[in-house]
């Protein structure tokens, strides 16, 4: 951008300027966090300015003051905005669960044992309003692939301190945890595996159905159309599907019974995930080995290399790229679907959630999709930082202006 | 070193090479030249079996292609094409030494050969060994190709269009450089272009294809003043023929000794003489203007001759520079001779019967002059 045009726009950064704006409405309209006398009952709103303590709420209008510069960048430049934006968005967060917690703390210690304190929909506000922040700020600034884990980092280990200490502990989520302790590392460890045991077959099966689909143009229609209508279908209507097939199965095969394969489980929760892998897989895997330019190929068939070095070393290293865009997709994918897997009694996270409403619980449920939802974006976020690793022409190059 | 025999390939009923029987000896740098569709890169792609014959056969150093494993046969035989094909995700060094370490040689010696390599094609090799291919400049990328080609010390090397996509400045530097590369290695080369000028600058033997066939094959001069037919008349182009001619003549073949300043008597009126200084090296040219006979003009790096360069490039400098003569210096920038308009203009009348120092470059010893059978297909 050139310099003469700065003067003309009165607002630098528009973006953060409307999310300023929603944190300070959420904040002022909205309930920060509510009151319950046990958890079952709703309970009564509380606004934040009952909620904050002076101090907090002077740092939350000092923090929104920064961000308002930060989104003007007049007399800053663009680099010093976004990294004030972003040293402003780690405060903004810290606060959203020190007020909070600090709440929860004050208003319990004079109620009866079984009165329950919630967050609020203005806690939220706060929370996806200061995460977005974040990403734009990240967005504009451009830090190299490190640069951007550490500041992901330094994020998590916030929210971290505050899970981890007792901040948090008297809040109903979190008694709702303290109650499930147990249930809850089996449920989350089961969600990993089953995301994981679906995504080792979906990649062994997906990335040779990819190559096929790139050497033999005859079966590539074909091959898409089928996985294609797997795609189609509906997660829950899949579950169904595969429910009497592998009851069936497994009554005449006993040794698969044995196995623990059944109409219910973790067998068509692993079958359905894996079909839902397939397409993206293998679609991002033909993608990017028909994405090497044909003059490369020329080359290094010309200069005698065999087939199989000319996969290794120069179409799978040059596609790889893409082919982890590929593995992002379905790893998000697969975490999301693993919920509904719960229905099918294949366990997870979605156990919380199906628990929660059917007992009108809603930190229950709070409990299964707030972890499911960290995952995926852990999980994103991680293999994006692969992919922008795997970039040739990106990595060595580092930043330019 | 490659003998073409009968060679034909036929894509679905339709022949595209036909019957072509021709013999590149060791040293030649062959030019495969038509008009698009031709073959010609058809042709040279059945050389390293990228694409198999219909019929015919094809020896390399006396050995059927066809008999040999066809990733041993390509690692033989370098090969450069237009789009250079480097690997995006290796560095330059890395590309360079990629058949050394097919061919599994020790890590010293595959560095130092890519040092060479580098040096041969003036790329330093500290500032370009950890470049990717992508900070490269077309010309850059394009040595990094033929370097890479020439890696393994191939016997045969294959070029299909190198400097097809550079522009003409740099088209023209590699060129020079390629000239100078085949001299120093003495390789065989088969080279694909459809330009005349690139085909006569280069080549020792140039092959003249069209829908398949082989019309001519020949040396670029005899090519030249002996047409086959009035196709080969038409693709050399005879509007600037006497220029074509030029470009195949070098400075060396027309240099005469240099006047100098007489130390006694003032210069006979017309006539030009060279100032050097105390090392020999030309300063000033008094006379020999076509605007002004006694004007005394300084030597310009500009318009110096050097002995490799081709009559046509001094000529021009000396239409550029409204000279009569350029000063021929050696490597240290000495004079060492002149050459002048009247020369041009003589020794051309010799055109008919090619004076036996140009067939001593543009034939290596050893090699014997082409034969009427394989110049001239029936």
């Amino acid at each position: 951008m050139p310099a003469a045009e700065q003067p003309t726009r009165l607002i630098g950064n528009r973006v953060l300027l409307t999310l300023v704006i929603t944190c300070l409405l959420g904040v002022g309209l909205l309930p920060f966090a509510s009151m319950a006398p046990n958890r079952l009952l709703s309970g009564q709103s509380v606004s934040a300015w009952v909620a904050f303590e002076p101090w907090q709420l002077a740092t939350l209008a000092g923090l929104l003051v920064l961000l308002t510069l930060a989104a003007c960048e007049r007399g800053l430049s663009r680099q010093t905005s976004h990294g004030l934006a972003l040293a402003a968005a780690l405060g903004l967060l810290a606060l959203d669960f020190v007020a909070l917690g600090g709440y929860a703390h004050r208003a319990l210690a004079e109620a009866s044992p079984t009165a329950r304190v919630s967050q609020g929909s203005a806690f939220w506000v706060l929370l996806f309003a200061t995460g977005l922040i974040m990403v734009d700020a990240l967005q504009r600034l451009r830090p190299p692939p490190l640069w951007r884990a550490l500041y992901a980092a330094v994020a998590l280990l916030i929210v971290v301190a505050c899970f981890t200490t007792t901040l948090l502990s008297p809040l109903s989520i979190m008694r709702e945890f303290a109650n499930q302790r147990g249930n809850f590392v089996d449920e989350l460890l089961r969600h990993l595996t089953l995301v994981a045991g679906a995504l080792m077959p979906a990649l062994a099966i997906g990335l040779p159905l990819g190559l096929l689909a790139r050497r033999r143009p005859g079966a590539r229609n074909a091959l898409f159309s089928v996985l294609n209508v797997f795609q189609t279908l509906p997660s829950i209507a899949v579950f169904g599907l595969l429910i009497a097939p592998l009851a069936a199965l497994a009554a005449a095969l006993p040794w698969l019974r044995e196995l623990g394969v059944g109409g219910i489980g973790a067998a068509p929760a692993l079958i359905a995930l894996v079909l839902y892998s397939l397409l993206p897989i293998v679609r991002n895997t033909y993608a990017g080995l028909a994405g090497v330019a044909p003059g490369t190929l020329e080359a290094a068939r010309g200069m005698g290399m065999t087939s199989g070095q000319i996969l290794w070393q120069v179409e799978i290293p040059l596609a790889l790229p893409v082919i982890l865009s590929g593995l992002r997709i379905v790893t998000v994918q697969a975490i999301g679907l693993t919920v509904v897997a719960a229905l099918i009694g294949a366990g997870g996270l979605g156990a919380f959630i199906f628990q929660g409403l059917g007992q009108y619980a809603i930190d229950l449920v709070l409990l299964g999709a707030i972890p499911t939802i960290v995952l995926a974006v852990v999980a994103d976020f991680a293999l994006q930082l692969l992919v922008a690793l795997s970039r040739p022409s990106r990595a060595g190059q580092g930043k330019t202006t | 070193m490659i003998e073409l025999q009968g060679l034909t390939k036929t894509y679905a009923g339709k022949t595209v090479v036909d019957d072509i029987t021709l013999t590149f000896g060791t040293g030649e740098f062959g030019v495969l030249i038509g008009p698009s569709g031709c073959g010609k890169s058809t042709t040279l792609k059945m050389i390293n079996r990228l694409i198999p014959l219909s019929a015919g056969r094809i020896t390399l150093g006396g050995e059927d292609i066809a008999t040999l494993p066809v990733e041993q046969l390509r690692r033989r035989i370098g090969y450069a094409i237009q789009s250079t094909g480097l690997f995006p995700h290796w560095s330059v060094a890395r590309n360079i030494a990629t058949v050394p370490q097919l061919l599994k040689w020790p890590k010293s010696r595959i560095d130092d050969r890519v040092d060479e390599l580098m040096t041969m094609f003036h790329l330093d090799p500290a500032a370009f060994r950890d470049k990717l291919p992508h900070q490269l400049s077309g010309g850059q990328a394009q040595r990094v190709g033929v370097a890479r080609a020439l890696a393994a010390d191939p016997e045969v090397l294959l070029m299909d269009e190198p400097f097809g996509a550079v522009d003409p400045i740099t088209r023209e530097v590699l060129q020079a450089e390629m000239r100078r590369v085949h001299q120093q290695t003495g390789k065989t080369i088969v080279f694909v272009t459809h330009d005349m000028d690139e085909a006569l600058s280069l080549a020792t033997r140039i092959a003249l294809l069209n829908d398949g066939r082989l019309i001519q094959y020949e040396r670029p001069v005899e090519m030249m003043v002996d047409p086959a037919d009035d196709f080969v008349r038409e693709f050399i182009g005879q509007a600037d023929l006497g220029l074509k001619l030029l470009s195949r003549r070098w400075v060396h073949q027309y240099q005469r000794p240099p006047s100098l300043a007489p130390a006694d008597a003032l210069p006979e009126p017309g006539s030009h003489w060279w100032l050097v200084d105390d090392q020999g090296r030309p300063t000033a040219l008094a006379g020999a203007r076509l605007d002004d006979e006694d004007a005394v003009t300084r030597v310009k790096a500009e318009w110096v001759a050097t002995p490799e360069m081709s009559m046509k490039e001094a000529l021009s400098r000396m239409v550029w520079y409204r000279v009569m003569a350029l000063p021929v210096v050696d490597g240290d920038g000495k004079l060492i001779a002149e050459v002048g308009m009247q020369g041009v203009m003589g020794m051309e009348n010799s055109v008919q019967t090619p004076p036996a120092t140009l067939a001593s470059t543009a034939v290596r010893p050893g090699e014997t002059a082409p034969t009427a059978s394989d110049g001239k297909p029936a």
